[in-house]
Formats: C-alpha cells, structure tokens, sequence
C-alpha cells in the first residue's frame, strides 16, 4: 500500500492527474478519526491485473471543512461519499447524507468528536 | 410532454430477497430514471469493532456482516491483522483457508443461479439448483462444523484439522457436484425459456464497467479483468489452478455462464488442495499486540472485499473499515436499468447477485 499526502484543496487536481480509469480500479473512499479532532480521508485505488498494487491518497482535515468530491472523475464515488458523509458527519460537495442513518439514528458514529 | 410513472422494487417485494429498495421512473415499461436505497439494516458492525471487542475476537465478528461470506469477511479481517502482527501461517492453513473459500463461492454462486431461474418462472430448475446446493453446505458442515456462519478462521490459522477420511467424503461429493453443474450449463445455454429471459437483457458494456469500477462476475461478463485472486500472493491461487473467467456479451446470460465456469474451476482447485493437502501445524501462535495499517483485498462470491484495519499497539483497534463487493456495485446497477423494460427487472437485479446484509453492515 502506498500513501500519498495531499492538501485539502489539491486533491481534485491530483486524483485526476493520476486516475487513468482502463488502469486504476477505485476503491473506496475511508474516513480514519485522528487525534486532535482531526480526520484522514483516503481514496484508495488498486492497479487492474498488478499483483498487490494499491495506491492511497490522503488528507488531513477538521470535520468542519468541505471535502471536494471526485464524481466527476470517478462517477461511482457517489456511494463513498455519501457513506463517509454518514459516519463521520463531515460534508462533501454535491453529496447528500442519509444513505445509512435516519435523521432520528445515532449521528456520525465513526468521528471521534462530538459533531 | 411524455408521461412518467414511478414504480418501486423493494425494500419489500415478492422477488427480492434483500432490503433494497429501487424506485424507477417509467415511461410505459421502459425505465428512465433509477433511485436506489439501500441503508435499512445498519448494524453498526466497523463501530462496535473498535469499541466492543478486542482484536482478536474481532474476526468472529466480521464473520457475522454475511451469512453467505462469511469465509471471507473474516479471512479478510484475520489477513489484515496477521500482516500487522507479522505472523506468517503454515502452507497447509493456506490451502485450507483456499478450500473454504471455494466452497462458500460454489454455493453462493449456486444461490445466485438459482433465483435467477426463479426470477424468470422457473421454478422446477429453482429447487433442483437448491437441492443440489445441500450437497456443498454438508461439505462446509463437515469441515467446520457449521453449515454457514462458521468461525473457521483463526489468527495464525485456521481452527479445525482435514482427517483422510473426511477429504475422501469430500472428493465424491465433488465430483456428483461437477455433474449437476455441467448439466446446469447444458440447461443456461440451451433452454429457450432462459434465453429468452437473460440473453441481450441487463446488459454492462466494457466501457460502463470499468467506468463505474464493475467488480466480480457483473465485471467479468463484461470482459473486465478484474479478479482479486489474480491480484494477490497471500495465497497460493496461481499454484492451485486458478484461472480467470471473462465473457464479453455482459448481459444476465453472461453472468450465469461466469458463475458456472467458476463454479467448475472452484471445484477443480478444491481437488487440486485435497488431493495434496501438506504436512504441517493448522495454526501458529501470534505474539503482540497489532499496530500501523493494513489493506487486504479478497475475491468475495459478489466480487472485491476490502478491509482496512489500523491497530495502536492495543487490544483494541482504531479503525476496522469493510468495503463490500455490492456496495461497491450499486451505481453499476442502477446504470443497468436504465432502459431496460420493468419486467426485466427482478431477473436482472437477481444476476447482480446483491448482498444488502453486507452492503449496510
């Protein structure tokens, strides 16, 4: 697995300098809580027909910043996105919540703050 | 201005078996809008991971997010925290963790096949499918003790030995089950009834799968190459006779012929690790306590499995991230419809082969 760090505002650009849709297979996108009310967000690629090839790129974040979303590069992110909006109660551009959680569920069960 | 209606599909419905609900848009009979819901049966399972059990007995959690993968999940979870603790497991483990493996695809495919024909009224083909079926459930009984759900899986290994005897049991049942299997293929390719219903219907170009990132037999029948087992060194596929399975036509037909060619070639690994099982321990003692990040893919029966898991040095972990293979494929799905006639639509969300127990975990 290969980690790459990416600054918040960078990641569109960089995702989509590297995504070459016939070559690298998308994932998923995971939310990881640091400490300090700090979230990782990764999105997490593997090479078609490489052995063991898996390509992550990651941000540093506060819950409370906008994360971009890759849906126009990647059309069937929607579902991460939408899932990590969920767990972790952050917000993500063009994405709405409620793929998994009612409004009258446990809100944002991954983060490790109260949002 | 043309006149739409809409018509939902779950999340409870006659011909579908998961808590899924799509509601289509309709022009006449033909779907142009497709909406999908699928967050019914959240269990919680990555949050109780982390906060309610420890390490290791995590992987008999996990084994709970699918009845049908079970195998998987925790093989996953196990891999990806062996690599943490830097455990290497014996030769013989390794080809009786492939063995399950197998086994849980033949069966899991054979479910699939077997609602297919039920989603295209035919039900006689339905039960013999299922009776058939029993035969792998009684193998995955004798060897794990269970017929699904089993925590055969441990840290290090694998939690119960194959006597001779057993393995002899097995090869017989086998080879009955190779036979109803050619006959299924004999019955998908040639019986007018299931052409009808499956051939040029639901259909994913090459294109659509590698756009929408299409895994498992949904991807493969639409000539993707993409198949984990091919991806992976952890465990000995290549030298167990794995062989990638592609079609090109990516309609329900195709999928059917995946699942039946890799049904067969299932059946001829398990034959191929039972007629040579090594010597050795079945499991090996682990020491410390996890710690850093690990990503481990597995082919799962509906495609790529994926678990993340980073450990502190701790009993307990930080994150256990599951990524399934249906969550995975619901914007491919809903791309599918589209066009398609209404009637179609419970055969084709049958070929998908979709998972919702795993996919809202």
């Amino acid at each position: 697995m290969r980690k790459i760090k990416v600054a918040l505002e960078n990641i569109v650009d960089e995702i989509k300098d590297f995504y070459d849709y016939k070559l690298w297979h998308f994932l998923t996108i995971n939310g990881v809580a640091l400490e300090d009310n700090k979230l990782e967000v990764q999105w997490i690629f593997s090479k078609y027909e490489a052995l063991d090839d898996v390509m992550v790129y990651y941000v540093e974040c506060d819950y409370k910043d906008l994360i971009p979303s890759v849906v126009e590069i990647i059309p069937s992110a929607i579902i991460s996105q939408r899932e990590i909006i969920d767990m972790f109660g952050v917000k993500v551009e063009g994405s709405e919540k409620g793929l998994y959680l009612d409004e009258d569920s446990l809100q944002a069960p991954l983060s490790g703050c109260s949002i | 201005m043309k006149k739409t209606i809409n018509i939902p599909l779950g999340s409870q419905h006659i011909s579908l078996l998961e808590p899924v609900r799509f509601k289509f848009e309709c022009e006449n009979e033909k779907i142009v809008g497709v909406d999908s819901d699928v967050g019914f049966v959240h269990r919680g399972v990555e949050k109780a991971c982390t906060t309610r059990f420890k390490y290791d007995a995590v992987g008999y959690v996990v084994a709970r997010v699918c009845g049908l993968c079970a195998i998987t999940h925790s093989l996953s979870y196990t891999v990806a925290i062996e690599q943490l603790l830097d455990v290497e497991v014996s030769k013989k483990a390794k080809y009786l963790r492939v063995l399950l493996l197998e086994l849980d695809r033949i069966h899991s495919h054979m479910l699939c096949l077997s609602h297919t024909c039920e989603s295209a009224g035919f039900e006689a083909m339905f039960m013999r499918i299922m009776g058939d079926r029993e035969l792998i459930m009684e193998i995955q009984e004798l060897l794990t003790g269970n017929r699904i759900q089993f925590d055969y899986i441990s840290i290090g290994g694998v939690n119960r030995d194959i006597s001779l005897e057993t393995a002899k049991k097995i090869v017989n049942s086998l080879d009955i089950v190779k036979q109803k299997v050619l006959g299924y293929i004999d019955e998908f390719t040639n019986n007018w009834s299931l052409s009808l219903k499956f051939k040029g219907i639901g259909a994913l170009t090459l294109d659509e799968a590698y756009r929408f990132n299409a895994i498992g037999p949904l991807a493969r029948a639409s000539g993707l190459h993409i198949d984990v087992r091919n991806e992976i060194e952890y465990l000995p596929y290549k030298e167990l006779g794995f062989k990638m399975q592609t079609h090109t036509d990516g309609d329900i037909n195709a999928r059917n012929i995946i699942r039946l060619n890799e049904i067969l070639n299932s059946l001829e690994m398990c034959n191929n690790i039972l007629a040579g099982v090594p010597e050795g321990e079945i499991v090996v003692k682990s020491k410390g306590k996890p710690s850093g990040e690990s990503l481990v893919r597995f082919e799962a029966p509906r495609g790529e499995l994926m678990y993340f898991v980073k450990g502190n040095a701790t009993a307990m972990l930080d994150r256990v991230r599951i990524k399934t293979p249906t969550f995975s494929s619901i914007p491919a799905f809903s791309h599918i419809f589209m066009g398609e006639n209404y009637a179609d639509a419970p055969a084709i969300l049958a070929s998908f082969d979709p998972c919702l127990s795993c996919t809202a975990k």
